[in-house]
C-alpha cells in the first residue's frame, strides 16, 4: 500500500468488497430469472437480457414522468412480467416440444426485435437516470467513501434472493413450480396447469430481469446494447452456479463479481479472461454447477 | 389450400410491388446516380454513431438536391455491420460489387476502419474516413485508397496536451478502451504530457462495454492524480462519468476526455459540468458557415449536430469538391489525385488534405462542458482553438515535432 496505515489498507479492502457485493446483487437479479427459465421450461432465453434493458428504459420513463425513483422499482417489474408472460404465451407455448434450436431462434429474435423497437422509440443517446435523493452521494466508511446506491444494490440482491428462494421452498405455488421443473408430465398427471406455471414463471423471471434494469439504470444508464452485455454474463453466473438454482445463481453472482471487480482491480491486463477461466475450473470437477442437479 | 396458396402468392406479390415498384421509377427517373456507400453501426450500443453519419448525410443529400455533383443525382445506401469488423468488410464488399459504390464512409470503430481500409486496394475504392480515430489508419496501416477527413486521436490527444501544457496539473492518470483507438491514444497522450514535464501516474485499458469502472475509479483515487485522461468509446465514457461522479472522485481528480460529445453531455447531465478536453468538430464553433449549417440541421433533425455530424458533413461536401474537380466519379485514380493537396473551407475552418498520408490538417480544439441557458443540455465551451500545423503529426506517423 503506497499511502500506509492499516485502516487505509483494510478500507480498500473493504471497497473492493463492496464493489463485488454490489455488482454482485445486479448480476443476480438478471440471472435468477434465466436461470429459473430454464431450470422450469428448459428453454435458453436469449431474450432475457433485453427484458433487462426494457426495465431500465421503462424506469427511465417513469422516472421522466413523475420525477420519482421509488414508484418506478414498484411498478416496472411486474409491466415487463407482463410483456414477458405474454410473450411466453403467445410464442414461446408453441415449440416447447420442438428441438431446443427452434427455442434459441425464436429468443433471439424476439431480443432484436425488442432492442431495435426501444431503439426506434427512444433514440440512440443513453438516458441518465438519477438516484433517489435518500441514495445520492456517498457515505464515509473508515479511510473510503461509498457510494449509497451501491450499497443499495447490495441490499437490494440480498432481500430478492431471499425473497425468491423462500416463496420456492415456502409456499404452495412454489412446490407446484418445482414439481414442474423436476417433472412437468407427472405433475399435469397430478393435476397442475403446467402452462400456466410455465406463463407464470417466465413472467416472473421477465419481472426480476426488469427490475435489475430499473436497478442498474442509475449506475450504468439506460442504453443500447446493455442487454447483450449482461446476459453474457448471466449466462456465465448460470452455469458456475447450476441451472434452475436460486442459491446457485447467488454464488455465481458472486464468484462472477469478484472475478470481474477484482480481476480489474489486481490484473488488470487479464480482467476479461479470468470469469472465464474461473467457470472453467469449476466446470472441470462439477460439470452440473456448484448447486445444480448432476443429470 | 388453393385458397389459401393464391392469397399468400397474392400478397407476397403485392408487397414486392410495393417495394419494388418506387425503386424502379427512381432509377428510371434517375438513370445514373453517384452512390455512397456507408457500412455503419445502426444497432447496438454503437448506433449513435452511424445515426450521426446517417444523420449528415440526409442533410448533405437535401442541400445538394437538385444540382447534384457533376450535374449526377447523389445515392446513399447505409449498411448495418453491428459493430464487428468482418460483418464491416462482408457488408462494404457487397456495397461495392453488388451496388457499385467507389465511395465508402460512416466506418465506426477504428478496427473497422482498419478491416475494410486493408480491401480497398484490391477493390479500388475509396474509403473516407469522417469517425475513425486510430493514428495507425495513416501512418503504418496507410494506403492509398484511404482519406481521413476527420481529426484522429493522435490529433485529439495533442490539442489536449497542448492546452495541459499551460495548466497547473502535474499528475495525470490515462484510462482508455481496450482496442486501436484508446490504446493509440494514450500512447501518445503519455507521450506528449511528459515531454511537457508532467507525469503519468497509471494507465488501464478496461474492455470495450464494461458497465462496471469501481475497480479503474478506486485506482485513480489511489494514484493521487489530478486529472484523469478518458479515451473512452461513447456509451462507456458515459458511464464512467455517472459513476466517477457518484464515487465523488470527479471532485478530486478532472475529468479530461479526447472527445467531449453531446450524446455523453446528454446522458451524464450535469455531472458532467465543467469536464475539459478537445472535440473533433464542437458545434459551437463561431464561423458563418458553421452557424449556417447548426440551423439547417437543427430544423431538419430538432437536434444540435454532434462531434460526427459536423465532421461526416465537412467529409461529403469535400468529397463533392474533389469530384467535381477531377471532373470524374467513376475513375478513382483520378479522384484520389484530386483529392491530394486540395483545400477545402470547412465548418470549423480551413482543410489541407496532405499527400503523403491522406491525413486532413484542420484546426484542433480544446473544450469545456458548460451549462447555456439557451440550450436543453450542456454545450462544448471553446477554451482553445490550435492551427493545424501544430495538432497534426508528422507524415505518416504518430508522431509530433
Amino acid at each position: 500500500m503506497p499511502h500506509g496505515g492499516i485502516l487505509v489498507a483494510i478500507s480498500l479492502l473493504l471497497e473492493q468488497l463492496l464493489n463485488a457485493l454490489a455488482l454482485a446483487g445486479l448480476l443476480f437479479l438478471v440471472s435468477a430469472g434465466l436461470s429459473l427459465v430454464f431450470g422450469i421450461l428448459r428453454v435458453v432465453n436469449f431474450a432475457h437480457g433485453v427484458f433487462y434493458m426494457l426495465g431500465a428504459y421503462l424506469g427511465f420513463t417513469v422516472v421522466a414522468l413523475t420525477g420519482w425513483f421509488w414508484p418506478a422499482l414498484v411498478i416496472v417489474p411486474p409491466v415487463v412480467g407482463l410483456v414477458g408472460a405474454v410473450l411466453e404465451s403467445s410464442t414461446l407455448r408453441f415449440i416447447y416440444r420442438r428441438l431446443p434450436i427452434y427455442q434459441l431462434l425464436l429468443t433471439f429474435g424476439l431480443a432484436l426485435i425488442l432492442e431495435e423497437s426501444i431503439r426506434v422509440l427512444y433514440g440512440p443517446t443513453a438516458k441518465g437516470v438519477d438516484p433517489p435523493p435518500l441514495l445520492q452521494g456517498s457515505i464515509p466508511l473508515g479511510a473510503i467513501v461509498y457510494p449509497r446506491y451501491r450499497l443499495f444494490l447490495v441490499v437490494l440482491g440480498l432481500v430478492v434472493g431471499a425473497a425468491v428462494w423462500l416463496f420456492l421452498k415456502r409456499t404452495r405455488t412454489g412446490l407446484v413450480i418445482r414439481a414442474v421443473a423436476q417433472n412437468a408430465e407427472m405433475a399435469d398427471c397430478l393435476g397442475a396447469d403446467v402452462a400456466r406455471v410455465r406463463t407464470l414463471v417466465f413472467g416472473a423471471a421477465c419481472a426480476l430481469a426488469g427490475l435489475g434494469g430499473v436497478a442498474a439504470a442509475p449506475m450504468t444508464t439506460a442504453y443500447l446494447g446493455m442487454g447483450i452485455g449482461v446476459i453474457v454474463d448471466a449466462f456465465v453466473v448460470v452455469v458456475i452456479g447450476g441451472l434452475g438454482s436460486i442459491p446457485g445463481s447467488m454464488a455465481g453472482s458472486l464468484i462472477v463479481g469478484a472475478a470481474q471487480t477484482w480481476g480489474a482491480y489486481y490484473l488488470p491486463e487479464t480482467a476479461m479472461v479470468i470469469m472465464y477461466a474461473v467457470m472453467g475450473a469449476i466446470l472441470i470437477f462439477r460439470p452440473w454447477g456448484l448447486f445444480g442437479e448432476e443429470e | 389450400m388453393r385458397r389459401r396458396e393464391f392469397l399468400a402468392t397474392a400478397t407476397v406479390s403485392g408487397a414486392a410491388l410495393a417495394v419494388g415498384a418506387p425503386v424502379f421509377l427512381r432509377r428510371a427517373y434517375a438513370q445514373n446516380p453517384i452512390k455512397i456507400g456507408l457500412p455503419t453501426v445502426l444497432s447496438g450500443g454503437n448506433a449513435q454513431y452511424g445515426i450521426q453519419a446517417k444523420r449528415a448525410s440526409e442533410l448533405f443529400a437535401k442541400d445538394i438536391k437538385g444540382k447534384g455533383i457533376l450535374g449526377r443525382p447523389v445515392e446513399f445506401i447505409y449498411e448495418d455491420t453491428g459493430a464487428d469488423p468482418a460483418t464491416a468488410v462482408r457488408k462494404a464488399q457487397k456495397l461495392v460489387e453488388k451496388d457499385g459504390v467507389k465511395f465508402l464512409t460512416g466506418t465506426v470503430l477504428s478496427s473497422e476502419a482498419l478491416a475494410v481500409s486493408a480491401k480497398c486496394p484490391e477493390w479500388k475504392v475509396i474509403l473516407m474516413s469522417t469517425i475513425n480515430g486510430a493514428g495507425a489508419l495513416t501512418a503504418k496501416s496507410f494506403n492509398r485508397y484511404f482519406f481521413r477527413v476527420n481529426t484522429s486521436g493522435p490529433m485529439g490527444a495533442r490539442a489536449v496536451s497542448l492546452y495541459l501544457a499551460e495548466g497547473p496539473m502535474k499528475r495525470l492518470f490515462a484510462l482508455g478502451s481496450d482496442y486501436a483507438w484508446g490504446r493509440d491514444s494514450v500512447a501518445s497522450f503519455s507521450a506528449q504530457i511528459e515531454a511537457a514535464k508532467k507525469e503519468v501516474v497509471g494507465k488501464e485499458y478496461p474492455p470495450v462495454g464494461t458497465k462496471d469502472f469501481a475497480s479503474y475509479i478506486a485506482k485513480v483515487r489511489q494514484s493521487k492524480a489530478e486529472g484523469v485522461y478518458l479515451v473512452l468509446v461513447g456509451q462507456d465514457a458515459t458511464i464512467f462519468l455517472k459513476q466517477a461522479h457518484q464515487f465523488g472522485l470527479t471532485k478530486d481528480v478532472k475529468p479530461i476526455m479526447e472527445i467531449v460529445e453531446l450524446e455523453n453531455m446528454k446522458a451524464v447531465g450535469d455531472a458532467m459540468e465543467g469536464t475539459i478536453g478537445s472535440s473533433r468538430y464542437p458545434f459551437t464553433v463561431d464561423t458563418p458557415k458553421n452557424h449556417a449549417f447548426v440551423k439547417r440541421f437543427h430544423d431538419m433533425h430538432g437536434v444540435y449536430p454532434d462531434m460526427f455530424d459536423g465532421e461526416t458533413y465537412e467529409g461529403l461536401e469535400w468529397l463533392a469538391q474533389v469530384i467535381q474537380k477531377a471532373g470524374t466519379a467513376d475513375d478513382v485514380e483520378k479522384v484520389i489525385e484530386a483529392w491530394e493537396d486540395s483545400s477545402y473551407e470547412g465548418l470549423e475552418g480551413p482543410f489541407f488534405m496532405r499527400k503523403c498520408d491522406h491525413q486532413a490538417v484542420q484546426p484542433g480544439f480544446a473544450v469545456q462542458a458548460v451549462k447555456d441557458p439557451k440550450y436543453p443540455h450542456l454545450i462544448p465551451k471553446i477554451l482553445a482553438t490550435f492551427p493545424g500545423d501544430k495538432v497534426t503529426p508528422k507524415c505518416r506517423t504518430e508522431e509530433f515535432s
